[in-house]
């Protein structure tokens, strides 16, 4: 009887310390974000290296997951290999059954090229890479492979709004050690994996959505990088092949395509 | 009896316990939930790279349906762009667009534009953002 009640005490006792450890840690994890210096030094050592290159060309090979309708887990897989010659050159190829198309800026135009089914559009941009990028995305909806490593302040806008980051642990990305550094803001978190010595190149990058239940993820993983890649003009131009036919890019919806 | 009754109060006070915590629990995270939203949008509306990458993830994820919309209803979105069912004889308003061209199409130049007839109905091929699509036109 007395054991009983004793028993009955503890339970209860040791349920409500359940009870309030669990609203106490939920209290912390809102009210304590950190933002670890280590981390943001390694993220800022990478952008700025990335920055300063005057020309680079890096494979790229991106996963966008997806949550079908019915509820099924699926993987979107896109190829990318990219070339940038600073201040004003670009080249990216996708290829992929999502995307299979080829972006050239030459300073003056950009056009989008879609081998498979031989159309092209081409229209008049703006004279640095930043500006293109912004011009493309925010006019015609086009979004540029690796474009978040392109931008050569690219530190500001990564740490926009970061309320936690932290030096992860190390991992090897296809053969090279990296340092994996996870950053969070609202709605956003990403992860970079730099490598830890030599040329502090980005091997892995993962953003994810927490802005829905679902946490969808786009990753990308980097490979080739090479700092001295071939940048003669005629990679940056297009010329219609035999049978390209020119389409147009149809505007933007402004409240639409601003707004996603 | 006793001991039953016992269990019993235990038993009430757990739930009891549960049930107090689900409205604790609403209460906590919703605001919290509309704050997130609230903030990510802001965040791509001002066009933030990261913003743009997971705006282009959700692009993605809702390309076929979304692109299609003032058409036909597409199959799921990473299944191959189904043709729209064309109604034959009944043509599109102009501007209609589609993920993917109905079956049979004759494509004949006009003033230098490609365009495709199918169905009753005059297309033309844009490029949507990175998508190419077909949109109604009237050939000129």
């Amino acid at each position: 009887m007395r054991i009983n009640n004793f028993r009955m005490a503890v339970a209860l006792f040791s349920l409500g310390v359940f009870a309030l450890s669990a609203a106490v840690s939920t209290e912390v994890r809102a009210q304590t974000p950190t933002v670890d210096p280590a981390a943001t030094q390694i993220l800022q050592k990478m952008t700025d290296y990335l920055g300063s290159m005057k020309q680079f060309s890096v494979h790229t090979q991106n996963t966008l997951e997806d949550v079908l309708e019915s509820g099924h887990r699926v993987d979107l897989d896109v190829s990318a290999s990219v070339i940038v010659s600073r201040p004003n050159r670009l080249r990216a190829e996708r290829r992929g059954d999502l995307i299979d198309q080829i972006f050239y800026y030459d300073g003056k135009t950009l056009t989008l090229y879609n081998p498979a089914d031989k159309v092209y559009a081409t229209e008049p941009a703006p004279g640095t890479i930043e500006e293109l990028l912004d011009f493309a995305r925010e006019t015609l909806g086009l979004m540029v492979p690796a474009a978040d490593l392109v931008y050569r302040n690219a530190f500001p806008l990564l740490m926009q709004d970061v309320t936690f980051s932290a030096v992860f642990g190390k991992a090897v990305i296809g053969g090279i050690k990296c340092d994996h550094l996870l950053f969070s803001r609202p709605g956003v978190d990403f992860q970079v994996w730099v490598a830890d010595a030599g040329q502090p190149l980005p091997y892995k990058y993962v953003v994810t959505d927490t802005g829905t239940p679902k946490l969808i993820s786009i990753t990308t993983i980097m490979s080739d990088w090479n700092v001295a890649p071939a940048v003669d003009d005629a990679r940056f131009s297009f010329e219609p092949p035999q049978g390209a036919k020119p389409i147009n890019f149809m505007p933007l919806e402004t409240s639409s395509g601003s707004d996603r | 009896m006793k001991t039953t009754f016992k269990i019993a109060i235990l038993a009430t006070s757990l739930v009891l316990m549960l049930i107090a915590d689900v409205p604790f629990l609403t209460e906590q995270l919703v605001p919290e939930a509309e704050a997130i939203f609230g903030v990510r949008r802001r965040a791509l509306r001002r066009g933030v790279i990261i913003g743009s990458t997971v705006g282009a993830a959700s692009e993605a994820a809702a390309m076929s349906n979304q692109q299609a919309a003032p058409a036909q209803p597409q199959a799921a979105p990473s299944a191959p762009a189904a043709p729209p069912p064309a109604p034959a004889g009944k043509p599109l308003p102009l501007g209609t667009v589609v993920s993917a061209l109905p079956p049979g199409c004759t494509s004949t130049p006009v003033g230098g534009v490609e365009y495709y007839y199918c169905g009753g109905n005059f297309y033309r091929a844009v490029f949507q953002g990175n998508s190419l699509l077909y949109v109604t036109a009237q050939p000129k």
